[in-house]
């Protein structure tokens, strides 16, 4: 995972060179300089191959010049269809060629720095790896890529505009280690624990445990946890970056069950394993959190995430039970693996009654419905808030990380009636999405608030554009970007 | 037409049973009285106070003074009173200020009711007795109203390539057909293509047991399109109108299509069939093509019983909206909110596109089974997209819609709802 360094565009003396060419675009000044240097070799190897810089279109060629290892050409599609937005794709289509470099020379003196920054960040962010359990890998497996220095006009601008993204990165890697960490390893204990790193970054962190939630009447939240042998944790950061320190924060708030089994309503045992990733929603928190304190963003926002283990045992939840939630609403228990909810619940009350938010977003991957409904590419958005929702959906489309939105309405509500609580915890199939969030809607008394459901969106089964296969961090890089644009005062 | 013959009138009725109001639901010495609940607004309010009158009474007086909209408490009375079984036809008087203003109105909004009802009257019909010819006979019956009836045949479909609906209908006794009604008006006309699987096994990818019996409704895509042609005969709309319908029993057979097949569609892509339960999208693709091709029309609509997939996302309170066209989409949708048949945007992403590459074909239908969770219903729409090519164009996934799912104010629970067909008939006559 490669450090970033910003430097003058000068030839350099070793090293892999990346040029970039936009589709029908001029070659750089350095792309020309080296031209020269290899005698115009250059130019006739691009030539050879065909290299029009159409998007993801890439040429390479060997030891063009004395020193330099290799030149990797690489195509950014039209120039008008270039935005920094965009550009995060290039740096990450680029990853893959350069990666058994050492040293990286990115030649960005052909376009705005904006652009530039983001194919840095492209780059950065398609180089990550959660090696730390492979004991036996071969050096020559490993990519070596140490350093990418990007050369361009103004590097001491340039270091400074990119610091943000460099907080925001950490804060993406923080929560892709806490979502692939194992589940013997990453437990509710361990992951509070973990959590406690934050403070290095100026957040105050504060972890409840199981004396503390019983006070707090945490009934729903501890119905779950009750069937495993470790103890639930609720974890409580706080950044106040706000100038007005009396500004009400804003919360964010995470599903986090580090193993969902299923309880007693067990899961088939296929695909089980993914279940180490149901604690997404608050590794999503943690890395936003680690993300705006990195940057010291100008907000005062509280991040909650509620930490369990969903196991069966013989002290485990049974289908049946109604158990009473924080805010003293009664839920009856039809499905022990509708889980993620019932821990939001409390998790949410706490929030709003101790905080007073301004509004709040949980993320939670919450149901197998949101799949059949939107698939992978989107997550699923419900709110009772225009205003957020859009501003959401809109961070979403410029980071790539896509929310679609659905419906509540009393309809659907009335599909979670019970016949002895106030409410039960899963409706039928038909809406199996919409139902949990009007479960979650129940909590939220009437604040702005959005729901995300992840369940799609914080794992890949492939390699995404600047995603390794894996955790994806999902909702870091949107909610983000939604208080910068936003919520910054 | 209508179950129940509409009048509007200033003087008070005289029909025994009377709604209203500030009545009581009871009964007096003249007959009933039914309070009327306007608590869901007027439609609802005049199909419960219909809903209400005890079993043999079939004439009702309600009284609207007062009220903002007579004529939609004459719609919701109308549309409740439909029933499968013949009974006899009701009167219904709406006492209000403005009788003539009213009836003027009726007369806009009853074609559409008998659109509605008439798309119900095919649904409700089990599948050995709408058959795929049934269904084309009773299309046949249009043509009394000034409806344009074009039948095309198995043979037609095999000799002109249209190897998508002809391989999904083959296995049964009936059919399949491609039927068009046309409605001659001004300009190219907006066409409407349906799903009509008279009855839905799965085919070879047999679908379980249970439920199964509903898929005599799996035709209600189709049976929304016939309601909403009517309904712009009926009202003699100067807009010209298609519906281009495919029409077909998806069974098993010695002589089903099969998963692996590579079917050779109208347009000349070339499918792999992955799942013979995915059936309705091949039946559309041809369909689709027909109507693009052969009316030049300037939007293209369809309304399908596509997917459980879209019930898992949208449940039984809308039904899934998929466009290529972001003006189309909000009439679309705008149309759906007037007409109490609401629907919910849903994306087609780039992703669901790619997941419908094939190793051998153009395309793959569908995602294989066993694969875990699918967006199926985006996929289908993925894949309906690929015939359309830039006509302004929706898909109306209406799997959760068809059939009542519980008691509502226009339809008992299970009764058919002909959803889609007032949505079409509003949007030909404003769009």
């Amino acid at each position: 995972m490669p450090e970033i360094s910003f430097v003058k565009a000068a030839l350099p003396k070793a090293g892999a060179v990346v040029v970039l060419m936009a589709e029908g675009g001029e070659p750089s000044a350095l792309h020309l300089a080296l031209d020269a240097a290899s005698g115009g070799a250059v130019a006739r190897g691009l030539e050879a191959a065909g290299f029009k810089g159409s998007k993801g279109q890439s040429a390479t060629i060997w030891a063009p010049a004395p020193g330099i290892t290799k030149l990797v050409a690489l195509g950014m599609g039209p120039a008008a269809a270039l935005t920094p937005d965009s550009a995060e794709a290039v740096g990450g289509a680029a990853y893959p060629l350069i990666r058994a470099e050492k040293d990286v020379l990115l030649a960005a003196d052909g376009i705005e720095m904006p652009v530039a920054l983001r194919v840095a960040l492209g780059v950065k962010l398609r180089s990550y790896r959660f090696d730390l359990y492979r004991t036996t890998q071969k050096p020559d497996d490993l990519p070596k890529l140490a350093r990418l220095a990007v050369a361009l006009a103004e590097p001491t601008a340039a270091r400074a505009a990119y610091a943000p993204f460099r907080a925001v990165a950490e804060g993406v890697f923080l929560s892709r280690d806490l979502v692939s960490e194992p589940p013997n390893v990453l437990h509710p204990v361990e992951m509070a624990e973990r959590c406690r790193g934050l403070e290095a970054l100026g957040v105050t962190v504060e972890i409840l445990g199981l004396k503390e939630m019983k006070k707090l009447g945490f009934g729903a939240l501890l119905g779950v946890a009750m069937g495993s042998a470790i103890e639930p944790r609720m974890v409580v950061m706080k950044w106040n970056g706000s100038k007005k320190k009396t500004e009400k924060p804003i919360c964010f708030i995470g599903k986090g069950v580090t193993f969902d089994t299923g309880g007693i309503s067990i899961k088939p045992a296929g695909g089980m394993e993914d279940m180490k990733w149901d604690m997404a929603g608050a590794g999503t928190v943690v890395g936003l959190m680690a993300a705006l304190a990195g940057r010291k963003a100008r907000v005062n926002v509280v991040g909650l995430v509620g930490l369990v283990e969903n196991m069966p045992s013989g002290t485990a939840q049974r289908p049946g039970d109604v158990v009473k939630t924080a805010s003293g609403q009664t839920v009856e228990v039809i499905n022990t693996d509708a889980e993620g909810r019932l821990v939001l619940a409390d998790v949410i009350h706490y929030a709003i009654t101790k905080h007073d938010p301004k509004w709040m977003i949980d993320l939670a991957t919450l149901t197998g419905a949101i799949i059949v409904a939107l698939g992978h590419e989107h997550a699923g958005l419900f709110s009772n808030d225009d205003t957020l929702a859009a501003q959401v959906e809109a961070a979403g489309r410029a980071t790539g990380e896509l929310c679609w939105r659905l419906p509540l309405s009393d309809a659907y509500d009335k599909q979670i009636k019970s016949d002895i609580a106030d409410m039960k915890n899963v409706g039928t199939r038909a809406g199996g999405s919409i139902t949990a969030a009007q479960f979650i809607q129940r909590f939220v008394q009437g604040r702005p608030w959005v729901h995300l459901d992840i369940a799609g969106t914080a794992w890949s089964a492939k390699d995404l554009p600047t995603t390794p296969k894996g955790a994806t961090a999902f909702g870091v890089r949107l909610l983000d970007r939604l208080v910068a644009d936003h919520f910054e005062g | 037409m209508l179950p129940v013959a509409v009048r509007f009138q200033a003087a008070p009725g005289n029909a025994p049973n009377r709604a209203g109001p500030e009545q009581q639901d009871g009964f007096d010495a003249q007959g009933q009285t039914i309070r009327l609940d306007l608590t869901q607004g007027p439609q609802a309010a005049g199909a419960l106070a219909w809903a209400a009158l005890a079993e043999g009474r079939h004439a009702l007086d309600i009284d609207a003074s007062g009220l903002a909209d007579p004529v939609a408490l004459a719609a919701g009375a109308t549309l409740r009173a439909w029933s499968p079984r013949p009974a006899p036809r009701g009167t219904l008087s709406i006492i209000c200020e403005a009788p003539r203003l009213a009836a003027r109105l009726w007369a806009k909004t009853w074609p559409c009711i008998a659109g509605n009802l008439f798309a119900r009257s095919l649904v409700v019909r089990p599948a050995n007795d709408l058959t795929p010819a049934a269904f084309v006979q009773a299309l046949q019956t249009l043509s009394r109203h000034g409806l344009q009836v074009t039948v095309h045949d198995r043979a037609w479909l095999e000799h002109n390539g249209y190897g998508a609906l002809s391989a999904v209908g083959r296995a049964a006794k009936s059919g399949p057909y491609l039927v068009t009604l046309h409605w001659p008006g001004e300009g190219p006309p907006i066409a409407l293509v349906g799903k009509g699987l008279c009855f839905d096994t799965g085919g070879i990818s047999i679908k379980p047991a249970g439920g199964m019996e509903a898929m005599r409704a799996d035709m209600a895509g189709a049976a929304a399109c016939a309601g909403a042609m009517l309904a712009l005969a009926l009202g003699r709309t100067p807009r010209a109108a298609v519906a281009v319908l495919a029409i077909a029993e998806n069974t098993t057979s010695a002589d089903s299509y099969r998963p692996g097949d590579v079917l050779h569609t109208a347009k000349g892509l070339t499918v792999e069939v992955v799942d013979t339960d995915a059936e309705g999208r091949l039946a559309l693709a041809d369909a689709l093509h027909h109507a693009i091709t052969r009316h030049s029309p300037r939007a293209v609509l369809d309304a399908a019983t596509l997917t459980g997939s879209i019930v898992t996302a949208l449940g039984h309170h809308h039904g899934g909206l998929f466009s290529n066209d972001a003006r189309l989409q909000s009439a679309t949708l705008a149309a759906g909110r007037a007409e109490g048949e609401p629907l919910w945007p849903m994306p087609i992403g780039e992703r669901h596109r790619e997941d419908l590459k094939s190793a051998i074909a153009d395309l793959r239908q569908c995602m294989p089974a066993g694969l875990g969770r699918q967006p199926d219903a985006c996929h289908a729409a993925a894949f309906l997209r690929e015939f359309v090519g830039t006509t302004p164009w929706a898909h109306l996934d209406i799997a959760g819609m068809d059939l009542a799912e519980a008691d509502n104010p226009l339809a008992a629970k299970g009764m058919p709802t002909g959803f889609g067909a007032r949505l079409f008939a509003r949007l030909i006559q404003e769009y």
